[in-house]
């Protein structure tokens, strides 16, 4: 009995233990607040986690934001989408044959780790974007043959074909400038410490839970950046960022789901910034991709894919207004085409056209098809593609078409759209301020993200010569017949455009976002 | 026949008198039969019972509150949700039923041969059963729906695998006891082999002990579907279950909680009704716990 | 005694190798080429090839896998799709599951253990029949929905509790607790339940044994009786229940850091099979597993301590 009793309490104690170890373990994991109101910190939330935070091989659209704020370009935009220049001296020039680009580089610039910026490591950066084997920049600046070092601030680069859509991949990842002396101590592990130039310097990263930036003390225009730092939270769940933002634990939350909106905007102290996305969502729909990305197109039978009509009835039984109503209550733009209206190549011509039940019919029978007409829709696995999958397997239905859902994980969804391995998927594109970044890599036959296995002859042309125009006239009328035949066969069923909505909390001003979607807050500060 | 098989016959069938009255005069143990009875009925006869198809859609109405054409309101995307909880029955009750099927069809058979041969059989039976159980239940779903692909066959696939150690430890307990009973051991001095023993003298007399385990498996299994469909990793939407209506209800927690408060309850009164079952089982058929 | 333990620790280093080859062997089993984890918009199939030398996919099975192995020995789980060291992520990310798991555990002592006492004590009693019921109604709740529901009630409505999210204890003590009360509560709840039944059994059965009437008759108080008995049982029940619950408690935290998006190790499980991060999965089942066969052979020594009997017969856990 002795016996036991001594060693009685230990077992419950085991219990205090375990929690005792934690409570003292987590103070390791990340001291930094996650309240603004202590010491100058900016917390916010993320939908999800960046990948790695290397500008060579990033890939997210989160992660741009977090570059936004620890990593400058070349180039940037500014409020009305237009091009400027940023680690740049000023616009590039471009000689007559438009096959070589001279930039000018800023002077007086320091990377966040002391060193200077100059055409030496710009060209360094430009190059680890154009040849790492690893690099998702490759084919964003694939026409750039080299890159030479004119003078201290100045910059060549050889194209081999005019290539428009240049400036505009340089003012994204592409025109990221690392430091060489990083490059040189960590190369394929950058990620893991990060340096270029930023208003803010990278300080940790717990994978999954927070990124954590202190404001940069060799930034150029230091004077401008008034937080001490800045945390991202990761935080994927829709409603739990919402929450926290409502309980003030952060300070800026990244796109606020329809269903969390109207709690938002009943708070008075948080107001809500968006702006329409740059990009598309719609169902893009498997013609001739058998054999899996970059191999020969070849028809996959199914019944979208072997006639055109059967796609433009499938189309004329879906109601976008409906789609935005059920499921985003209302919070996106219904439209029909691969870029937004307001963007300058919009073609205001081309009416979308409504839900027509009778329509969709007639179509199906000239396609001989009689229903139930089966058409399998891979979506993704959260609540909002769920809703969208049903809605849309409602509205084909009573056209005559059984919609089966697929609901299948991110990764795995992109894996099986470029084996082939899929008749329909709801997908989009973050969108790019030039067209070209919208539609060129899915519908040319070069296109590096052609998954749909179609393109026509006449399509390749115009879109090669939209590359090549340089007046904005020209191009409109190109791609404004690129619309049309997008429109007539309808490899991609264009749904809505998002409408980024971001929500800031009223006790910090400067926080503001463009058309690209991403949260902009290196100048923020508290009110 | 011998002396020994008379026994446990005659002694079987006047047990079970006493257990119906026993069990007869407890009113939880009953209500619970009562209330599981009519949630597999729901489940079996739902195309009857329930007032509207699951799938209707009527994005006219959604989220409309209770009305006479909708006991519950609808839902989301304006399904009735009375309907779609009289269906969700069907893939949560299938689910709970099936994986304790599954994993007693396993477990029993090993935990039979581990507890009565012991030795070097029992020793490697029970690092596998460690192997297996050092993978957490989700773990292994999270696993199975990425491999095969998340569907309700998969997640009762893995419900059952979960359940199978501690039916394993269970029977291979009794089957331990078992081996030291007298007409066990008259039948071995007899001379009756292996399979004869195990299948008429130990098998029948775990029977009792099984039935509450699977009456208090199948509760565990149905809040494991539960969980797994919200995960996204069993029931695929538009089917209906307890688990995928809890999953969809969760951004609307603010706007409409009674999307998840259905459901829930819904579980939880199934769940409990089995588990009381369960319990009240035990006290009858288990002559050897005091309660 | 020191061969038991050499035993049983021999044991739980068999069970570590085969989960390690399971573990192995499942994450190659995911369908999907593991180079494209590293890979996401762009998927040149020269950069994917590049992705594979690197990493040495496609090297032949049991040599991925001693190298993996190897390298685990060391500590080094490698880098996962973000570039940052799988190893760091865990140490980092764990803490956070240890204290939700300890917290559990501690509610689930404290609130089942002496419910069992007096369950069973006061047997067929008011108070018998409401502690029962309401562990039944423990283990019957969903408890991510009890979560939810405890995030409308007292986050949304009431605004007593941060909706989810975590502190830090060294940065924020109280608020640490304020963040991590609900998930306890959510996930202790059905631990007591189980705590509660088997107390209650196991002191029916040991108040109601001949020694302890013996005792009683010898004119020993009641109160030294239950006392005895109620200390010596909780020990075995909370062991026993510990060993068979861990794997519920485990993925119990899984959800219920999901739903209170609180970033920890259970969470990290799951995030990393539904992001393909093989190195990262890799790595974070391998310490899953070896962590619980850990407390499993803690769990089984303590055990074996208490009731020497179990030692001798060769365990009936």
């Amino acid at each position: 009995m002795n016996v036991i009793r001594r060693r009685g309490p230990r077992v419950l104690g085991a219990a205090l233990v375990l929690a005792a170890t934690g409570l003292l373990a987590s103070g390791a994991a990340g001291s930094v607040s996650s309240n603004s109101k202590a010491g100058g910190t900016l917390t916010i939330a993320l939908a999800e986690d960046p990948d790695a935070l290397d500008p060579t091989l990033a890939r997210t659209f989160v992660g741009r934001m977090v570059f936004l704020h620890m990593c400058e370009k070349l180039y940037d935009l500014n409020a009305k989408l237009q091009i400027v220049p940023q680690l740049a001296a000023g616009m590039p020039t471009l000689s007559p044959d438009k096959q070589t680009m001279t930039i000018r580089i800023r002077r007086g610039v320091r990377f966040n780790d002391g060193t200077p910026l100059n055409a030496e490591a710009v060209k360094i950066s430009l190059d680890r974007h154009r040849t790492l084997p690893r690099s998702a920049r490759a084919s964003e600046i694939s026409p750039v043959t080299a890159v030479q070092v004119a003078g201290p601030y100045t910059v060549r680069l050889s194209l081999n074909a005019r290539y428009s859509p240049l400036t505009a991949q340089l003012a994204d990842r592409a025109g990221m400038i690392m430091s060489p002396k990083q490059l040189t101590a960590l190369g394929d592990r950058f990620a893991s410490n990060p340096v270029c130039v930023g208003a803010f310097r990278f300080v940790s990263r717990t994978a999954g839970d927070r990124i954590v930036l202190e404001k940069s003390p060799f930034y150029y225009a230091k004077n401008k950046v008034k937080f001490n730092s800045i945390v991202f939270r990761i935080i994927t769940d829709t409603s739990a960022r919402a929450a926290n933002l409502r309980s003030h634990d952060v300070d800026v939350i990244d796109r606020i789901a329809s269903t969390d909106l109207p709690a938002i905007q009943r708070d008075k102290s948080l107001r809500v910034i968006k702006s329409t996305s740059i990009g598309y969502q719609g169902i893009s729909i498997n013609v001739g991709n058998k054999n899996g990305i970059g191999k020969p197109f070849d028809n996959v039978g199914t019944p979208l894919a072997s006639k055109q009509f059967v796609r433009q009835a499938f189309e004329a039984s879906l109601d976008r207004n409906v789609i935005n109503r059920v499921v985003f209550g209302g919070t996106v733009v219904p439209g029909c085409l691969p870029i937004p209206k307001a963007s300058p190549y919009y073609d205001a011509s081309i009416k979308c056209p409504g839900r027509s039940i009778a329509r969709a019919r007639e179509l199906l029978r000239k396609a001989g098809a009689t229903p139930p007409v089966v058409v399998k829709l891979m979506i993704g696995t959260d609540q909002v593609q769920a809703r969208l999958g049903q809605v849309i397997q409602s509205l084909a239905g009573e056209a005559g078409f059984r919609v089966e859902l697929q609901p299948t994980e991110f990764v795995t969804a992109l894996a099986r759209q470029d084996r082939g391995q899929y008749d329909s998927f709801a997908v989009g594109w973050s969108g790019r301020v030039d067209p070209d970044g919208n539609i060129y890599q899915f519908v040319h036959s070069k296109g590096s993200l052609n998954n749909l296995g179609w393109s026509t002859p006449r399509m390749d042309l115009l879109l090669d010569n939209a590359r090549k125009a340089t007046s904005l006239g020209a191009r409109k009328k190109l791609y404004s017949s690129v619309y049309r035949i997008l429109r007539a066969q309808l490899p991609l069923i264009y749904l809505w455009h998002p409408v980024n909505r971001h929500g800031v909390s009223k006790t910090v001003t400067g926080v503001q976002t463009y058309g690209d979607g991403l949260i902009r807050a290196y100048y923020a500060e508290l009110k | 026949m011998s002396y020994v098989e008379a026994q446990p016959l005659s002694g079987r069938a006047r047990r079970r008198r006493v257990m119906r009255r026993r069990f007869l005069r407890r009113p939880a143990a009953v209500g619970s039969l009562v209330i599981v009875v009519l949630f597999v009925l729901a489940a079996v006869f739902a195309r009857w019972v329930a007032p509207h198809p699951p799938g209707a859609t009527d994005f006219d109405a959604i989220l409309a509150s209770p009305s006479r054409e909708h006991l519950l309101g609808t839902d989301e995307l304006g399904r009735d949700t009375l309907s779609r909880i009289i269906w969700g029955a069907r893939a949560s009750i299938q689910a709970g039923f099936f994986a304790t099927v599954l994993a007693m069809a396993v477990a029993v058979p090993i935990g039979l041969v581990a507890g009565y041969y012991r030795g070097r059989v029992d020793t490697v039976i029970a690092r596998i059963t460690d192997v297996l159980l050092a993978f957490p239940f989700l773990i292994l779903a999270v696993g199975l729906a990425a491999i095969l692909g998340p569907s309700l066959l998969n997640a009762t696939l893995a419900l059952g695998i979960a359940a199978v150690p501690p039916l394993v430890r269970i029977s291979r307990g009794e089957a331990l006891e078992l081996r030291e009973e007298d007409y066990v051991r008259a039948a071995v001095a007899n001379g009756a082999n292996d399979p004869v023993i195990l299948g008429r003298h130990i098998l029948p007399n775990m029977t009792s002990t099984l039935i509450v385990q699977a009456t208090l498996t199948i509760p565990a299994a149905i809040i494991g579907e539960a969980v797994l469909s919200f995960l996204g990793l069993g029931v695929q939407p538009p089917t209906p279950s307890w688990g995928v209506m809890l999953n969809a209800a969760q951004p609307y927690l603010n706007e409409a909680p009674q999307l998840a408060i259905y459901p829930g309850l819904a579980i939880v009164s199934c769940a409990l009704a089995f588990n009381l079952l369960g319990d009240g089982l035990r006290d009858v058929l288990d002559p050897k716990t005091e309660r | 005694m020191a061969v038991f333990i050499g035993r049983k620790v021999g044991a739980a280093l068999i069970v570590v190798f085969l989960a390690s080859v399971v573990v192995f062997a499942g994450v190659r089993a995911l369908p999907g080429d593991p180079a494209l984890a590293y890979a996401a918009e762009d998927r040149n199939p020269e950069v994917l090839a590049a992705i594979r030398d690197k990493y040495g996919l496609d090297d032949p099975l049991p040599v991925q896998y001693l190298r993996w192995a190897g390298l685990a020995l060391q500590g080094d789980l490698g880098t996962d799709s973000r570039g940052l060291p799988v190893s760091e992520t865990i140490v980092t990310r764990l803490p956070l599951t240890l204290e939700l798991a300890g917290l559990a555990l501690l509610i689930g002592v404290l609130v089942g253990i002496p419910a069992g006492v007096i369950a069973a004590v006061r047997r067929g009693k008011a108070s018998d029949y409401a502690a029962t019921t309401v562990a039944l109604l423990g283990l019957s709740v969903p408890h991510f929905w009890l979560g939810l529901l405890m995030i409308i009630v007292f986050a949304v409505n009431l605004g007593w509790l941060p909706a989810g999210g975590y502190v830090p204890f060294r940065d924020d003590p109280i608020g640490n607790l304020e963040h991590m009360l609900m998930p306890a509560l959510v996930l202790g709840t059905g631990l007591s339940a189980v705590l509660m039944r088997q107390m209650r059994s196991a002191m029916l059965t040991s108040l109601g044994a001949d020694y302890v009437r013996t005792a009683r008759a010898k004119g020993l108080s009641e109160r030294v009786v239950v006392g005895k008995h109620a200390l010596r049982n909780s020990l075995i029940t909370v062991t026993t229940v510990i060993g068979l619950q861990l794997g519920a408690l485990i993925s119990g935290a899984v959800i219920t850091e999901q739903i209170f998006g609180i970033a920890g190790f259970g969470r990290l499980t799951v995030d990393s099979i539904a992001q393909r991060d093989y190195a990262l999965l890799q790595g974070v089942v391998l310490v899953a597993a070896v962590g619980y066969v850990v407390v499993n052979l803690l769990v089984d020594v303590s055990y074996s301590l208490i009731n020497p009997r179990i030692r001798v017969a060769g365990g009936r856990a």
